[in-house]
């Protein structure tokens, strides 16, 4: 209990959470919700979710299309704030902080939190300045160019593009390009890495890269995955969660377990292919 | 097929008469001559263009210091900042801002800038002057800027902008360092037509220039630079290619006069200049639209 | 468990301060352009109207008689309290700010030259909100009621003067032998051809109808007694015009319906055309025949629709409230003796000939040659962008030489949208007025000039509207046997009519405002007279205020020439309202 700021009650209780971890004695949590429920409109998208992600494990989050699962992906590090009809009830604490507190800037957050989406999105600038886009913006005052060749090299495509950083992002296949954002995404450093189906827009050769690539990510940084691809999310995750239509959070447990031997017989169901 | 006549049909008449023009007229005093007096009473007929290059340049470049950077920031607001809501009240009336007829915004610049000028900034200021003229120039082609550099920053995908919030960057910087680098090409483009339209403009500065071909006194700064003090250009009267048109067009127009082909060569100056400003923001527009 | 809290202080802040700054600097350059006109606008306003005279006592007269009822009638149609709490709310208020913050100004700053901060109150607040209220206002069904009134009585009013002022260069007396000896008989023949489904006397409609306005033209020369002029509109305007008006009110009503939505206006009209000036009415002739018969027909028939629907009828009464609100407030201002403004900008501004003296100077010539000009250029420039832009978008193949053919046009027609308009007077000059000889400045040479200097615009919105026709309606009529030509003119063109008509509505606005062109073909700056026929010396309302800017005199450039540019914004206001009132509707159809 090293929390200082005790005023601040929803910490103090998401500390006491944290310290009930259940599932992962040996890990501490990176991530967390409570009771965490989101509306567009009038339309609920999570409901009453409840889940501990931990630290430098990689977690998948699975389900079929309009579960929630993309919105608790981006509850996390407040990207829903830009679609105005969306509405979030309950915690999402992030180092034991509710990210949602009054004084919590969404920019800083994000700034700890890097994110690789589903569509390849390098900006329209060289090489080099993706990479270095969130180092820039942060003011990194290092040696840019070591670190955007340490990020290259953890994205496994350094030894593609280390001669011709200075050529445009958009010159590179739908891999390679995925891989740069996945550099960008790291190169400022961040704690956690949220991937929004990743390799859903890859061929399977681009894809099975990233999926090795995610395999050495989780050796430094927390990675939550979303997919749509099951046999992916048995490949590489550590710990799976299940969502199911409504945005319930059916089940959530070790990987192996949930593929091997579900609790809920719905999870089976959508595993086997019988639902979804 | 019509509008094909048409630009064969200007090309022609405009062609035919500039040749009559350059068998009297040599081609080397039209484009060198610092003097153009067209009147045959004013003592000898001298049609040199680049007072009158000057004076056009002088319009154009104030009035792209209003248009460019107010257009750009109004696309860019448009564009990331403002809501729907505030968007469908801007857009037409900037609209409205293209759509007043020129020889108004003339008059504006002539009866309330000048006097508003000189009673507030530049008491020296001349009843004719460029300064009012391109002013009203400028706040004319923001529209032109806006639109056409909005239309290409809305085309940046909404990828590119989640990519930078997901970086932590802020609106700030996602506006300024990803959108508008990503539709540089078309705010290029809305550049080169709002100074093609600015070159071609005529009724505001025929209106509140005045009519006098003047070449700026270029005085020396230090160490022997040729400096010409803008004031002198701005606050004074002068003359543009479109005026020297408009007022030989006022006398009396007899066909085969040399004032009259002069009138020609100017207008095909002027459609040559704007036509390779067109085609050339064309392509450039073409680019944006190809990139995504 | 301290790790978990390694957040626990938050996430630290990252500046906004440029943000923020950046934001309102955008939009303040966003507004800049549209603030400077507004204050621009304001001004040539006040000095349209020397509302710079108005006294306090002036204004509130008004306020209270013609503003504050049309607020009443508005905020009754919306039927909305908070709206209207809102509204009391923002003139009081308003009223309170506008004077401390002009007060302040005035006192700290500098004197703000030629506005109280009445007229500021005006500009800054009334009108603002007028606007606002209006357009909630119109949206209430006795707000629609209302405005479709004063509409149809405003529109009918404009189109029949311009009517009448077309008349001035179109020989009436030929237009009465086409109408009898082609069009009477080309309808009867089309007529007869639908009710007996006899379709060889539809297809004889053309050629009658071309025969005989043929046979017209021969005979304008040989015959030489005419009914006078009132009869010449009574037969062949106001008749036909009543008839239209009484079909419409049968297809809903019946008969009696018919008959008095056709007769009850004609009867009005024919009766104030032939006798009005005989019986000492002040008004009479041709012109108000016109105009009775354009307001008098459509507002029988929407009345007869408002009567028929039974809703919103009080909306009936807006007209009548305002006419009441200016009187009343005329009578007031005259009663209590208050100094009023002497408005440059009145009844005899715009039926008068220009004159050296400010006080009798007129724009009635010049309000004619752009009435004129304007109606042949909707002709020429509709036809042509019509056809271009059916050719180019119905008939053009995407690929090989035709296709390419069509990108070369294409991207002709951008660029010559983008030629300075200077440059088309040159080429009205070098072609129409010097080549084909039709002389410098007469209404033929501008038209043309203007036409092609539109062609661009027409073509382009045509081609969008054309566009934006479903795919499947064309293909919906091909799989019924249609030929391309049948396609087009049974299901596209209908469709895309609403688009093209306001598209070349607001290409219009933008010839109604050409100046350049104009002085380039040697349109004249200033005549005395309306022209009597397309050939003679022409001018138009911005050849007119170019020509009085040049004037040194106070009175004509604070006076006549503000009148000048507020006369023709509001022709223009009017243009491009229609045209987006058109949209609208089209839209709504949809």
């Amino acid at each position: 209990m090293s929390n200082t700021d005790t005023s601040d009650s929803l910490i103090t209780t998401d500390v006491e959470t944290g310290s009930n971890d259940r599932t992962a004695p040996s890990n501490r949590t990176a991530v967390a919700a409570r009771d965490l429920n989101v509306f567009y409109g009038d339309e609920q998208a999570i409901d009453d979710v409840s889940i501990e992600i931990p630290e430098k494990r990689v977690t998948a989050l699975i389900g079929p299309s309009g579960c929630g699962k993309s919105t608790f992906l981006r509850c996390i590090n407040r990207m829903n704030d830009m679609i105005d009809v969306c509405r979030v009830e309950g915690d999402v604490t992030f180092g034991g902080k509710n990210v949602y507190d009054a004084d919590v800037d969404p920019v800083a957050l994000r700034r700890k939190i890097g994110m690789v989406f589903q569509k390849p999105n390098p900006f329209p600038k060289s090489i080099r300045d993706n990479v270095a886009y969130g180092l820039k913006i942060q003011g990194f005052d290092g040696d840019v160019d070591a670190r955007v060749e340490e990020s290259l090299k953890g994205a496994a495509l350094w030894d593609e593009v280390k001669d011709q950083l200075d050529s445009s992002g958009l010159d590179l296949s739908g891999g390679q390009q995925q891989r740069l954002c996945i550099a960008r995404a790291i190169a400022p450093d961040p704690e956690v890495i949220l991937m929004d189906e990743p390799t859903s827009a890859l061929d399977p050769v681009a894809a099975s890269k990233i999926e090795d690539l995610i395999d050495d990510l989780a050796e430094e940084y927390t990675v939550i995955i979303v997919t749509h691809n099951m046999q992916q999310a048995a490949r590489i995750s550590d710990r799976t969660a299940v969502f199911l239509t409504g945005g319930q959070l059916v089940e959530y447990d070790d990987t192996t377990k949930i593929f091997e031997d579900p609790e809920e017989q719905r999870v089976e169901d959508y595993i086997t292919g019988k639902f979804g | 097929m019509v509008t094909l006549l048409t630009t064969v049909a200007i090309f022609v008449t405009l062609l035919s008469d500039t040749v009559a023009f350059f068998s009297q007229i040599p081609v080397t005093e039209f484009l060198t001559s610092t003097n153009w007096s067209p009147n045959p009473a004013g003592g000898g007929q001298v049609f040199g263009i680049v007072p009158l290059v000057i004076g056009t340049l002088t319009v154009t470049i104030t009035a792209a210091f209003i248009a460019l950077p107010v257009g750009t920031l109004t696309a860019i607001y448009l564009s990331e900042y403002a809501t729907s809501n505030a968007r469908s009240i801007l857009k037409p009336l900037l609209e409205i801002l293209a759509g007043i007829p020129t020889v108004v915004y003339g008059y504006f610049a002539l009866v309330y800038i000048t006097p508003v000028l000189k009673a507030t900034l530049f008491p020296e200021i001349s009843t004719f002057n460029a300064l009012s003229a391109s002013l009203m120039v400028g706040i004319m082609t923001i529209p032109m800027v806006s639109s056409i550099s909005e239309d290409a920053m809305s085309a940046v995908p909404d990828d590119l902008r989640q990519a930078g919030y997901g970086l932590g960057a802020t609106k700030f910087e996602v506006s300024t360092g990803i959108v508008v680098p990503a539709s540089v090409s078309g705010i290029a483009s809305s550049y080169i037509l709002a100074v093609s339209r600015a070159i071609g403009e005529t009724m505001i500065v025929v209106v509140a220039m005045g009519a006098q071909a003047r070449m700026p006194a270029v005085q020396e700064l230090a160490f022997g630079i040729p400096f010409v003090n803008p004031a002198d250009v701005l606050l004074d009267s002068g003359m543009t290619i479109t005026v020297a048109m408009v007022q030989i067009a006022g006398g009396d127009l007899v066909g085969g006069t040399i004032p009259y082909d002069a009138m020609f060569a100017l207008g095909l100056t002027l459609f040559v200049v704007t036509l390779v400003m067109n085609v050339f923001s064309d392509i450039i527009a073409q680019r944006y639209r190809e990139e995504y | 468990m301290g790790t978990d809290n390694a957040h626990a202080g938050g996430f630290g802040e990252v500046s906004r301060v440029r943000g923020i700054v950046f934001e309102y600097l955008s939009l303040g350059a966003s507004v800049l352009g549209i603030f400077a006109l507004a204050v621009l606008l304001v001004y040539v306003t006040i000095d349209a109207f020397d509302l710079a005279n108005a006294s306090p006592e002036w204004l509130l007269t008004y306020f209270v008689t013609l503003v504050v009822p049309y607020l009443a009638f508005c905020l009754y149609s919306a039927n909305d309290r908070t709206l209207t709490r809102r509204t009391l709310g923002v003139l009081g208020g308003g009223l309170v700010a506008t004077a401390v913050v002009f007060t302040a100004i005035e006192t700290v700053v500098r004197p703000i030259p030629r506005l109280t901060w009445q007229l500021a109150y005006l500009f800054v607040v009334a009108l603002p909100l007028t606007g606002y209220v209006t357009y909630v206002g119109s949206r209430g069904r006795v707000g629609q009621v209302g405005f479709g009134l004063l509409g149809r009585l405003i529109g009918g009013t404009a189109i029949g003067l311009a009517l009448g002022i077309l008349f001035l260069v179109f020989d009436p007396r030929l237009w009465f032998l086409a109408y009898t000896l082609g069009f009477v008989p080309a309808a009867a023949a089309y007529g007869y051809g639908r009710l007996r489904s006899a379709p060889r006397a539809i297809t004889a409609a053309i050629p009658i109808g071309l025969l005989g306005t043929v046979a017209a033209v021969a005979l304008r020369s040989v015959v030489d007694t005419y009914p006078t002029t009132v009869l010449i509109y009574l037969w062949t305007l106001a008749i036909p015009i009543a008839l239209a008006g009484a079909l419409v009110a049968a297809d809903r009503g019946g008969r009696i319906a018919a008959a008095a939505v056709g007769g009850a206006p004609l009867a009005l009209a024919a009766a104030v055309g032939l006798f009005g000036e005989a019986a000492g009415l002040g008004i009479g002739g041709p012109n108000a025949l016109l105009v009775l018969t354009l307001a008098g027909v459509p507002t029988a028939v929407f009345l007869h629709r408002v009567a028929d629907v039974g809703e919103g009828a009080v909306g009936l009464a807006l007209p009548v409230l305002l006419a009441v609100g200016a009187l009343a407030g005329a009578l007031l201002v005259e009663a209590w003796g208050v100094p009023a403004p002497d408005p440059w900008l009145n009844g005899m501004f715009v039926t008068e000939a220009p004159s050296r003296t400010p006080e009798d100077a007129g724009l009635y010539p010049a309000i004619v040659g752009s009435v004129i000009i304007i109606a042949m250029v909707a002709l020429l420039s509709f036809a042509l962008g019509v056809g271009t832009s059916v050719f180019l978008e119905e008939y053009t193949a995407g690929s090989g030489t035709v296709g390419s053919l069509t990108r070369l046009l294409q991207i002709n027609i951008a660029n010559l949208a983008a030629i300075p308009s200077v440059v088309y007077g040159l080429l009205g000059l070098g072609l129409f007025a010097n080549l084909l000889g039709l002389g410098f400045g007469t209404a033929v040479t501008v038209s043309l000039t203007l036409s092609l200097l539109i062609l661009p615009i027409t073509i382009i919105s045509a081609q969008e509207a054309i566009r934006s026709v479903p795919d499947d309606l064309r293909r919906g009529s091909d799989a019924m046997g249609a030929t391309r030509w049948q396609t087009t003119k049974n299901v596209v063109l209908p469709e895309a009519f609403p688009g093209i008509l306001t598209g070349t509505i607001l290409a219009l606005g933008r010839a109604i405002g050409e100046t350049a062109p104009l002085i380039m073909v040697g349109a004249a700056t200033t005549v005395f007279s309306p022209p009597s026929s397309l050939f003679s010396k022409f001018s138009a309302m911005p050849m007119q205020i170019y020509a009085w800017a040049g004037f040194p005199q106070a009175e004509f450039r604070y006076g006549v020439v503000a009148a000048g540019v507020i006369t023709l914004l509001i022709i223009l206001v009017g243009m491009n309202g229609t045209a987006i009132l058109l949209r609208n509707r089209a839209e709504r159809g949809h």
